[in-house]
C-alpha cells in the first residue's frame, strides 16, 4: 500500500465541509476588516455586546454557531450573507459552467430538460461577502 | 540520498488523499508516517475527544482541512497551521478545533503527517517540545533533515496561496 484514503462518507463530508467554508468565511471577513479598518475581535464583541472570548471561539470554531450569531457576525463585519441551495448534478469530466451574467435564467435549452446539459450549475456556496453600500442600522 | 518516491516505496510515509470536488485536483501533496495513518483510522473508526469543542466531528474537521489544504485553497495562518517554534527545519502544526497534527514539510505544498492528537490534550500535558524532537528525530533517521526539509519559517515558505 503506498497511498491511503482518508473517506468519511459522503454525508459526514457534506457537513463538516460546509462548516468548514462557513468558519473559513468568517476568518476571511474578519482578517479582512482588521486589515482594513483595524476591527479586532474586542471590538467586535463590543459592537456585539459580549465577551471576547466568545468572539474568539466562535472564528476558531471552537463553539457552536446559530445561524442568528453568523447573521451577528455577519452585521458586525459589515458582510452581507448570500446563501443558496442547488440541485448537485455536476459529475467529474464535466465541463465548468459558464459564469457570464446573460446566461442565467435565460439560456434556451434544446433537445432536452436542464440536467442533461452539459452546462450546469456549481455546487451549493455561502459566501459572506463585502457591502460596502447596504447600511444595517 | 532519500526522496519522497524511495521514501514511499520503502513504506516510510505513504500518500494521503481525500475526495475533492468533480471540478477539481489535489494542488499540494499530503503524506502521512504508518503510525499517523493508524491514528487516521481510529478518526474513521469514530474516535473522539472527551470534549469537543467544534460543532463538526473530529473525522469531519480533518477531511476538512486536508481537503482545503489538497485543493489550494487558501489556509489560516496561526488558526489552521503554524510552525510549533521559529527554528531552521521548523515542525510545524496543522489544526482543527478539536485536532492538532504535527509534521513538516518536505517541500512547499508538500507536508508529511507524524502525530495526531487531541487539541486539549497537547495543551494540558504541553505535548508541543515532546512531538517537536520526535520529528526532528524521525527526519534525522530516515536522512531528510537537510534534503527534504523546507528550512523557512514564513507561511510563504511552505504554502503557495
Amino acid at each position: 500500500m503506498t497511498s491511503f484514503r482518508f473517506d468519511i462518507g459522503g454525508r459526514a463530508r457534506k457537513a463538516g465541509r460546509f462548516i468548514g467554508r462557513v468558519r473559513s468565511e468568517l476568518l476571511k471577513a474578519a482578517a479582512e476588516e482588521k486589515d482594513a479598518n483595524g476591527v479586532t475581535a474586542g471590538e467586535l464583541a463590543k459592537k456585539l455586546k459580549t465577551r471576547n472570548s466568545a468572539i474568539n471561539k466562535q472564528l476558531e470554531g471552537e463553539s457552536n454557531l446559530s445561524l442568528r450569531a453568523l447573521a451577528d457576525l455577519a452585521w458586525a463585519l459589515n458582510r452581507e450573507i448570500s446563501f443558496e441551495l442547488r440541485p448537485l448534478n455536476g459529475a467529474a469530466g464535466q465541463n465548468i459552467p459558464a459564469e457570464t451574467s446573460t446566461v442565467r435564467g435565460q439560456m434556451k435549452v434544446i433537445g432536452g430538460p436542464a440536467e442533461d446539459s452539459s452546462t450546469l450549475p456549481s455546487p451549493p456556496q455561502t459566501h459572506v461577502v463585502t457591502s460596502k453600500t447596504v447600511k444595517f442600522d | 540520498m532519500p526522496s519522497i518516491a524511495t521514501l514511499v516505496e520503502s513504506g516510510a510515509i505513504l500518500k494521503i488523499e481525500v475526495e475533492l470536488g468533480p471540478r477539481e485536483q489535489p494542488m499540494r501533496l499530503l503524506y502521512g508516517t504508518p503510525q499517523f495513518i493508524q491514528w487516521l483510522e481510529g478518526l474513521l473508526e469514530g474516535a473522539e475527544p472527551e470534549v469537543r469543542l467544534g460543532e463538526a466531528t473530529a473525522a469531519e474537521q480533518v477531511d476538512d482541512l486536508f481537503y482545503t489544504y489538497l485543493s489550494g485553497k487558501p489556509l489560516s495562518h496561526v488558526r489552521q497551521f503554524r510552525v510549533v517554534r521559529a527554528e531552521k527545519n521548523a515542525v510545524w502544526e496543522l489544526k482543527t478545533p478539536d485536532v492538532r497534527i504535527f509534521g513538516w514539510f518536505m517541500a512547499r505544498d508538500c507536508f508529511v503527517g507524524v502525530f495526531g492528537d487531541w487539541t486539549d490534550r497537547v495543551k494540558d500535558h504541553d505535548l508541543y517540545r515532546g512531538y517537536r524532537i520526535a520529528i526532528r528525530r524521525l527526519r534525522r533517521e530516515l536522512g531528510v533533515e537537510g534534503t527534504l526539509c523546507v528550512a523557512g519559517i514564513e507561511p510563504s515558505d511552505v504554502l503557495s496561496f
